[in-house]
């Protein structure tokens, strides 16, 4: 079952008297439970596509579809309520709110989506114990680290129980040990879930946890690998 | 969850939130305490013109408005008497005779309305007799003949009010451990009389330091002041017959209200005493005052009963009597309203400026939520509940704060004597004792709503016009 389909999807940037071709023509497919690593080099147009996926930037060309549902075809709070409901985000930094707890964190999309209290307090707990937080709950972020905070958007992306969840770079800014044990959790919850997990890399050792390898440049796929089992 | 977060969010900048705060609180107390000061002024004057002055109601000759004549008594006025008198609403009343009279002592003289009273009637519907002076003798509580309660103010113009200091003077002065200098000077204005407040402060206190005559003066001024009870003023008016008359009177009491017009115009003689060399019937009245029972909002009613009964004779409430009491009385809600309304204006700069600022500082984050599902209403009424949050947590301090204010002030009063006379010459009290209804503060706590979710509409556009990859992507 497709959960994305990506049809000629071009992005054109006219800054200045310059056109950058930022995605140049990508036609992709993901399928329920994929764990799949857009890679290249920086510049390459890697957050541009992930944007367009998640309906945050619009395609200058071509078509992106969730579900079947055409993104292009939704505005304003219609969209936002689409991305509330069918996407979840984790993005590089910044993805909590500041005053909230880990677990109001995580609960917050839920209260969006107006589940009640007694939903919303078990799955969060479900999920923080899943990426070992379930001793840091009621922790604001600054009082955790890095990659605890990067867990804990984890949680938050699936909470509102998302067709799949979109992570551009969620490792840059983590050391070695905190990446591997992201991607572990990350693997993990995608195949408890079976939950689709798109996320964005320039790190190889990231690159060897997916069991699906893009490898984009200039806007362009130039191959798109698939392995077994995903070692 | 939405209003959680706006809470927390008012907290994250503590220091620049505080300042907003504090701005607010001291605006609303400031607002509280203004406001309560006019409304306990506007409700002393209205009650000084009710029971003091005007009473609710007054019948007169409608000839007497136009021309004070003597002969203009009212008309037919056993029946307008008893007509009143069976009134269910009405339970007090009085009538009086009065007569435009010159009244001279042996240093001075002035113009004044007498009225001729019956005390135990009188007391019934006015309380001036509870302004009788200290040291001002009685409400016709004496056994002389002709007795007469005048005002300070008419005291003063007859020279019945003097300044001088006398032997008891000196002895409380000692007692009071006043300094040495002083009572030396004190001792030499022994005997010496001067007949204002004003003239007797000037002479001494010229001959003080500064700050001696400011702790020293106003005092021993009050205490050097007497009235010379018992003397002799002469009238001179136009009785019945239109023959020219003379009589005099002896001074009982002396009264101070706060509206020193109405003082200078007013004095008061027993009925009978006038009756006779005026040449007054047993019918012959000029006025019948008389207050309803309960609440004041039927004295329209009574004034169309009474006049649609008689219409010979003029019925006036005491709106149209203290018209500037009534005026202050009707706007007071409104003036609240406006003094509040432009203290939350101008707090309302503030309160916009600090939401931008701290819409500016978490672009990112707003970026970062309205990506992960937070749609614009759910953004504005974050923001705007942030705002209302803000600006009611310091107006609930203040209207605290103002409400202690008030509570205090009220029973201590505020003394705007050194001003005072001013306003006293206008009919407002010189010692205000501020008041408060409670709907005044639920009129502010929504009008902070109001102004709450105004001020954020502008920091609030400011972050609906974000668009979420943007504000992701600044550092
Ligand atoms: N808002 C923008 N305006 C102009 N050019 C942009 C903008 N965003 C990205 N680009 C350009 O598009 C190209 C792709 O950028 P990006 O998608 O951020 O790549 P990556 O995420 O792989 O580093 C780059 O050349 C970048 O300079
Ligand atoms: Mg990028």
């Amino acid at each position: 079952m497709k959960v994305i389909e990506i049809k000629d999807l071009v992005k054109i940037y006219n800054e200045s008297e310059v056109k950058v071709h930022a995605v140049n023509g990508i036609t992709l497919d993901f399928e329920q439970g994929e764990f799949a690593a857009i890679v290249g080099p920086s510049g390459s147009g890697k957050t541009t596509l992930l944007n367009m996926i998640g309906g945050l930037d619009d395609p200058t060309s071509g078509e992106v579809l969730v579900d079947g549902t055409a993104m292009s075809n939704l505005k304003g709070s219609d969209l936002t309520d689409f991305r509330l409901n069918n996407i979840g985000f984790v993005f590089q930094s910044y993805n909590l709110i500041p005053v909230l707890t880990a677990k109001e964190n995580t609960e917050f999309v839920m209260r969006l989506q107006g589940k009640n209290s007694k939903e919303c307090d078990a799955r969060t707990e479900e999920l923080l114990k899943s990426v070992g937080l379930g001793e840091r709950m009621n922790a604001r972020p600054a009082k955790l680290s890095g990659g605890q905070q990067q867990r804990v958007a984890v949680a938050r992306a699936l909470a509102s129980k998302p067709k799949f969840v979109l992570a551009d770079e969620p490792t840059a800014n983590l050391d070695s040990k905190s990446t591997e044990t992201l991607l572990d959790i990350m693997e993990k919850l995608n195949r408890e879930e079976n939950i689709t997990f798109v996320f964005s890399t320039h790190d190889a050792r990231v690159v060897n946890k997916a069991r699906r390898v893009i490898t984009v440049e200039d806007g362009k796929v130039i191959s798109d690998e698939r392995k077994n089992g995903g070692e | 969850m939405i209003t959680a977060i706006s809470w927390k969010n008012v907290w994250r900048n503590k220091h620049r939130s505080m300042i907003v705060i504090v701005a607010v609180t001291l605006g609303t107390v400031a607002g509280v305490f203004v406001a309560g000061m006019m409304k306990g002024w506007s409700d002393q004057r209205v009650d000084a013109a009710i029971y003091t002055e005007a009473a609710h109601l007054k019948v007169q000759n409608p000839e007497y408005l136009n021309n004070e004549e003597i002969t203009y008594t009212i008309p037919n006025y056993n029946a307008v008497k008893t007509f009143i008198e069976n009134q269910s609403n009405i339970e007090k009343y009085t009538s009086r005779t009065k007569v435009v009279a010159m009244a001279a002592t042996s240093r001075g003289n002035t113009a004044v309305t007498l009225k001729g009273i019956n005390p135990d009637d009188e007391k019934k519907v006015s309380n001036l007799y509870e302004f009788i002076e200290e040291d001002g003798g009685s409400y016709f509580d004496v056994d002389y003949k002709n007795p007469i309660v005048i005002s300070d103010k008419t005291a003063e113009q007859l020279r019945i009010k003097t300044f001088r200091v006398t032997t008891e003077l000196i002895d409380s002065l000692k007692s009071l451990q006043v300094p040495e200098n002083v009572l030396a000077l004190t001792q030499e204005y022994e005997g010496r009389r001067f007949y204002s407040k004003t003239k007797f402060r000037k002479a001494f206190e010229s001959e003080l330091s500064k700050s001696d005559a400011r702790k020293y003066g106003a005092l021993i001024a009050e205490l050097a002041k007497n009235y010379q009870l018992k003397a002799k003023i002469v009238f001179t008016f136009t009785d019945m017959h239109g023959d020219l008359t003379y009589q005099s009177y002896r001074v009982c009491g002396i009264y101070k209200t706060s509206n020193t017009a109405f003082d200078a115009m007013n004095a008061f003689v027993l009925q009978d005493d006038l009756a006779r060399v005026a040449g007054f019937g047993p019918a012959d009245f000029h006025e019948i005052a008389a207050l309803i029972n309960l609440d004041n909002s039927t004295e329209k009613v009574e004034q169309l009963a009474i006049s649609t009964r008689f219409p010979e004779v003029n019925v006036m409430t005491w709106r149209e009597m203290a018209p500037d009491a009534a005026m202050l009385s009707d706007i007071m809600d409104i003036y609240y309203f406006i003094i509040m309304s432009i203290i939350f204006l101008a707090l309302a700069f503030g309160i916009v400026n600090t939401m931008l600022m701290s819409i500016m500082e978490r672009i990112k984050e707003l970026g970062m939520l309205m990506a992960i599902g937070m749609n614009k209403k759910k953004v504005f009424r974050m923001i705007m509940l942030e705002t209302v949050f803000l600006t009611l947590t310091g107006s609930l301090v203040g209207m605290g704060l103002g409400a202690l204010v008030l509570k205090i002030t009220n029973v201590t009063g505020l003394d705007f004597s050194s001003v005072g006379e001013g306003f006293e010459a206008f009919g407002y009290a010189a010692i205000v004792y501020p008041n408060i209804e409670w709907s005044f503060f639920f009129a502010i706590i929504v009008l902070v709503i109001v102004v709450g979710i105004l001020s954020s509409i502008s920091p609030a556009r400011k972050a609906l016009k974000l668009k979420p990859i943007d504000a992701l992507r600044t550092e």
